[in-house]
């Protein structure tokens, strides 16, 4: 077992389950703007959390693999690039739509609505890079390149839409929309399929017996909405975030112990010695006061919102 | 959509390194921008409500309100940039961020992470559960959190900064020697404190918080000359008078940290330190100068003031001997354009100490500075020139390493990423910084202004 992989994995497991309920947010926000209200009241306060997890994910990963970044730099920067735009554009847009009040053309709706497109495009980004780290779909090691056309493998695709689907399938159970409760379990059953199927086309050797882990509890997850005595589970949002990413790390086998395409063994580029030790330390300092503090959270947050801002 | 590699166009790796160095420069610089104001925002809302409390007055209480929405736009435009710098480190500077990765410096960033949950968690707590408190302090005391989270954000990050001056805590030697390959005898807490991290961290705070203070208050200072209304009035008088407060003391605390940062550039980086000063050849009584230009290996023109560089710097660490550009070789020399740059900081903060200096008898005289039409004139280009200085500052430190990225160990051109492929997402990036900036200001403005149900009646 590899200590550092998993808090980086954990971090990443966190950020990618919240992401994807921004996703599902914004697909809310794009199709269905009348019942806004629900998915704003979880989006406002939550996507300044996704961000933090998301510098958390970067920055543990940078600390993790230090002789990565050369070869990371080389293939994936413009990639990354498009991602840094579209993240600014997604902050820059909510926060300004949360308190904006309607003069002349800009106006909240407008500015929700950019927010759902940049976290969308945000989102394909996402699963293009994550594709390429899992299957190694148009990355060249030897040239340190990355290229769109090759990228674009029956795995790939399938990839990014079996996800989609299951973003698509879970998000009426998030945001307990019972209207499209029976939409629920097909979708979400299509999309472990799919998403199966990808791992398959990506590389045979990605299916281990440990898959069934995350593929059980997506099913359940969708399942126990199915019904109108079991869906106050997954509707409670603390609980299906952290079931979401409980999936989700139970997913490392698709990069671990190796990442793109088998083709790069993490334990052979995870640091080591005294700054593994640092990154423990600083790990459990971090990890306690971030307990603390999420421990006030939830108190207070049991209150009710009751701020300026709402 | 293209294949994202490098083709068709080449661009030679000369002109992509000063790309770079620009590209990153222009990111930094925007970002500053920012975060000055939220660390200035931050200490102001606080403050307005610790005063609300106090005094039962609910004009300071609609003021830290109505503030703490900007904050929510400051801190998530903010933080979407820290993360494009983060992650634009990687991509333009990637064998610097492999030695940052392998040594302490990282544990710095990781340690900046944390605060920055510190910071996130306490501001969704006090925007958004405003009145689910026991106990109106209880409330305020979290706003001492998002202080502390974003002063502990912009403290680490100034000690990385510090550490890519004066590098510690591995062997820089066999690094070198091993062509960047070998990295040993790492002490990963050792970045925590070199040698020019305590007076680099004191200047860079206190010069932050003066020049975002200042920022924000030529807009209150707008507001309060032009507005008709005697509610709105009273809220940007409240505004001013704390940040009049707050710029005093920062400008007292900026001269002491910046004579004191200048003593510890004299011991640890005396190349640099005669790059600023203008100090052609070493010497033992040499002048103060000003404005100035070097031209074939000598200062000519500008003001000089005999023998006052030498006494400062006796006065500060009784070293008499004092470095000049001949004793380096020349390829080592940073562009000695810092001169100017620096000359135009030290005046500049002069003339700012002068103002404020105004701005302080006034307080004591009890004239009511914060509400003389004719001061807070004066306070609009004031806060142009101190977000100048500021900016001059940092360009400074930052060019004055030069060639260097990490001071005697790695320059920017062995750092960078000199790829082609970077230009047109480079582009982007900087077209996207000029909308994105402006834009912020202009919401700011437009969200407090949009806020006059939060104001007493």
């Amino acid at each position: 077992m590899n200590g550092i992989f998993e808090v980086n994995y954990a971090a990443f497991s966190v950020f990618a389950a919240l992401l994807i309920t921004e996703i599902m947010g914004a697909v809310g926000l794009l199709i269905a703007w009348p019942s806004r209200s629900k998915v704003l009241d979880y989006i406002v306060p939550i996507w300044e959390i996704t961000g933090t997890f998301g510098a958390l994910w970067v920055v543990t990963g940078d600390f993790a693999y230090p002789g990565l970044l050369v070869p990371v730099s080389a293939i994936f920067t413009p990639l990354l690039i498009v991602f840094l735009i579209l993240w600014v554009a997604r902050g820059a847009s909510i926060a300004f739509a949360e308190f904006i009040t309607k003069r002349r053309w800009l106006d909240e709706r407008k500015l929700f609505k950019s927010y759902a497109v940049a976290t969308l495009v945000l989102g394909l980004v996402v699963l293009v890079l994550l594709s390429a780290l899992i299957g190694g779909q148009g990355v060249s090691l030897a040239s340190g390149s990355f290229s769109v056309i090759s990228w674009a493998t029956a795995g790939s695709v399938v990839f990014v839409v079996g996800t989609l689907l299951l973003a698509v399938g879970l998000a009426p159970a998030f945001f307990d929309l019972s209207a499209l409760r029976n939409l629920v379990l097909p979708t979400t059953g299509l999309g472990v399929v799919l998403s199966v199927l990808s791992y398959w086309l990506m590389s045979p050797g990605l299916l281990t017996p440990w898959m069934t882990v995350p593929v059980l509890l997506t099913l359940v997850a969708g399942a126990l909405y199915a019904w109108p005595s079991t869906s106050k589970i997954v509707t409670n949002k603390a609980v299906f975030l952290a079931v979401f990413s409980v999936i989700i790390f139970s997913l490392q086998p698709l990069v671990y112990p190796k990442a793109i395409g088998q083709a790069l063994s993490i334990d052979a580029v995870t640091t080591t010695g005294a700054m593994a030790d640092a990154f423990f330390s600083i790990t459990v300092v971090g990890g306690i006061l971030l307990a603390l503090m999420l421990s006030l959270y939830v108190v207070v947050a049991a209150r009710g919102p009751s701020g300026p801002g709402l | 959509m293209a294949p994202l590699r490098r083709d068709r166009m080449s661009v030679d790796p000369g002109s992509m390194l000063t790309f770079v160095r620009f590209l990153f420069a222009f990111t930094i610089g925007s970002h500053i921008l920012m975060v000055s104001t939220s660390i200035a925002l931050v200490l102001l809302i606080s403050i307005s409500e610790f005063l609300s409390i106090r005094k039962s007055d609910p004009v300071y209480e609609a003021l830290a309100k109505r503030l703490s929405k900007v904050f929510v736009i400051s801190f998530g435009v903010g933080t979407a940039s820290g993360i494009v710098m983060a992650v634009e480190l990687v991509g333009l500077f990637p064998s610097f961020m492999t030695l940052v990765a392998s040594t302490g410096a990282m544990v710095l960033l990781y340690a900046e992470i944390s605060a920055f949950f510190l910071e996130v968690l306490a501001l969704v707590l006090y925007v958004y559960y405003w009145n689910s408190f026991r106990g109106r302090y209880s409330h305020w005391v979290v706003s001492i959190f998002v202080v502390a989270g974003t002063l502990a954000s912009a403290v680490f990050i100034t000690m990385l900064n510090a550490w890519m001056n004066t590098p510690n805590g591995f062997d820089v030697s066999t690094f070198v020697s091993s062509g960047f390959k070998t990295i040993t005898d790492v002490e990963p807490f050792a970045a925590f404190l070199t040698v020019s991290t305590v007076s680099q961290v004191f200047h860079v705070l206190v010069t932050t918080i003066f020049a975002g203070s200042m920022v924000i208050g030529a807009y209150f200072a707008y507001w309060f000359v032009r507005s008709r209304d005697a509610g709105e009035k009273a809220m940007y008088s409240r505004a001013l008078k704390i940040l009049g407060v707050i710029a005093i003391v920062t400008i007292m605390l900026a001269g002491i940290s910046g004579s004191e940062e200048m003593g510890t550039l004299l011991v640890n980086q005396p190349l640099k330190y005669a790059a600023l000063d203008g100090n052609t050849v070493p010497g033992t009584n040499l002048p103060d100068r000003f404005f100035g230009s070097i031209v074939n290996g000598s200062y000519v023109g500008g003001i000089s003031i005999p023998g006052m560089q030498a006494l400062l710097a006796r006065f500060e660490t009784g070293v008499t001997m004092l470095p000049g550009l001949s004793k380096f070789p020349p390829n080592t020399w940073p562009p000695l354009l810092v001169s100017t740059t620096f000359n135009v900081m030290t005046v500049g903060g002069l003339v700012l100490g002068l103002f404020m200096l105004v701005f302080f008898v006034s307080f004591v005289r009890k004239r009511r500075p914060y509400e003389s039409r004719r001061l807070l004139y004066v306070w609009i280009p004031a806060a142009v020139l101190a977000m100048l200085v500021y900016q001059l500052g940092w360009a400074t430190d930052e060019v004055g390493r030069q060639p260097w990225i990490v001071y005697n160990v790695m320059t920017v051109a062995q750092a960078a990423n000199t790829s082609d492929a970077l230009l047109l997402p480079g582009v982007i990036i900087f077209l996207f910084y000029l909308a994105v900036v402006p834009t912020t200001f202009y919401m700011y403005s437009r969200i407090f202004q949009g806020s006059h149900e939060e104001a007493p009646a």
